[in-house]
């Protein structure tokens, strides 16, 4: 009797230590505050925007993939190769603008760490957000490109394949940190989430929005 | 009493203030069009407005000099408003200009045109 009780009470502190050491996600991304905004709504001013220090991330559950997620919080990387606002890294040498490089977040997380702040930004959603909306599948790249770069002109401010502007995200490795209905839902409607983003609002057909959102999910 | 009529001073006070910063508030909300033209044009057109901004050495067509006057006054106002609003399609000239009309509102667009005239020291042509 006394020896069945304390295998259980053993067993019983083996599922407990775990859950007790579990790295809280919340209390960690709670930290990211001080650069990101954590709770909406989103800035409506350009002051403010250019007060924000790093992209908001109060619908990132929304916006990236998680195993991406996961791996940029061990390692981060710069995606905006000018800044967060790429008005306040400009340097200015006679008539000629540049920008200085990008700072990049300091902060690198544990694999726990990263994997327990990533479940909790994934519950940071957009509730007003459709999903399923982008169809990723075969797809002609040919098309694709025709459109992103020839009509739309995406390179202007991305950079694609290598190659674009300095003023937005890279399009390197976009495929693996966006979820592809909310890359369908900020091209349709990028003042939705962003009132005083510097991109204009595209008024595409939906054929058109695939290939754009299938083009980007395949830049892995 | 004293207490009543204070307090009677003060609700009427909060409501004219409220009032006041209400009103404020709208007005802050329209930005100028220098702030409008250092988000959204600057990329392209460059801080100088010589049409070096840091996108410029990737754009296959280089963006408009808005401190040239000569081509600058070769367009009217509502040729430079137009292809603000709708992008440079809307006026014969290249797609890398996108439309801005979601972005902007037709005064800010109006206040960006006569912005644009100051950097260029120019006037429009007739229409």
């Amino acid at each position: 009797m006394i020896k069945r009780g304390i295998t259980v009470f053993a067993l019983a502190l083996l599922l407990a230590v775990p859950a007790a050491f579990a790295a809280d996600g919340g209390a960690i991304v709670k930290k990211c505050g001080s650069c990101h905004k954590l709770t909406g709504p989103a800035v409506k001013t350009i002051a403010e925007v250019k007060a924000r220090k790093a992209p908001d991330l109060f619908y990132a559950g929304s916006k990236f993939n998680k195993d991406w997620l996961v791996g940029f919080l061990q390692n981060p990387t710069v995606i905006r190769p000018a800044g967060t606002v790429y008005a306040n890294h400009i340097k200015t040498t006679g008539d000629t603008d540049t920008v200085a490089p990008a700072p990049k977040c300091e902060s690198k997380l544990s694999a726990g760490d990263a994997a327990a702040a990533a479940d909790y930004l994934m519950t940071l959603k957009d509730a007003k957000m459709k999903t399923g909306v982008a169809k990723v599948g075969e797809f002609s790249k040919a098309k694709a490109k025709m459109l992103i770069i020839k009509t739309e002109a995406c390179n202007g401010c991305h950079s694609i394949e290598g190659n674009g502007g300095l003023s937005c995200p890279t399009w390197e490795g976009i495929g693996k940190r966006l979820n592809p209905d909310w890359v369908y839902s900020f091209v349709q409607d990028p003042q939705y989430w962003d009132p005083k983003v510097w991109m204009g609002k595209r008024e595409l057909d939906d054929a058109s929005m695939q290939l754009i959102v299938n083009y980007i999910a395949s830049q892995k | 009493m004293k207490t009543i009529v204070i307090s009677r001073f003060s609700a009427v006070f909060f409501a004219a203030a409220l009032f006041l910063t209400g009103g404020m508030a709208v007005s802050a909300s329209a930005e100028t069009a220098a702030e409008n033209y250092s988000l959204y044009c600057v990329q392209c057109h460059g801080t100088a407005g010589t049409g070096k901004g840091i996108n410029a050495p990737f754009l296959a067509v280089a963006p408009r000099n808005h401190s040239d006057a000569k081509a600058m006054g070769e367009l009217s106002d509502a040729n430079v408003a137009l292809a603000i609003k709708e992008g440079g399609s809307a006026v014969g000239k290249s797609t890398q200009m996108p439309s801005w009309k979601h972005n902007l509102t037709d005064a800010e667009i109006t206040d960006i045109v006569a912005h644009l005239r100051k950097m260029c020291k120019c006037t429009g042509a007739a229409k």
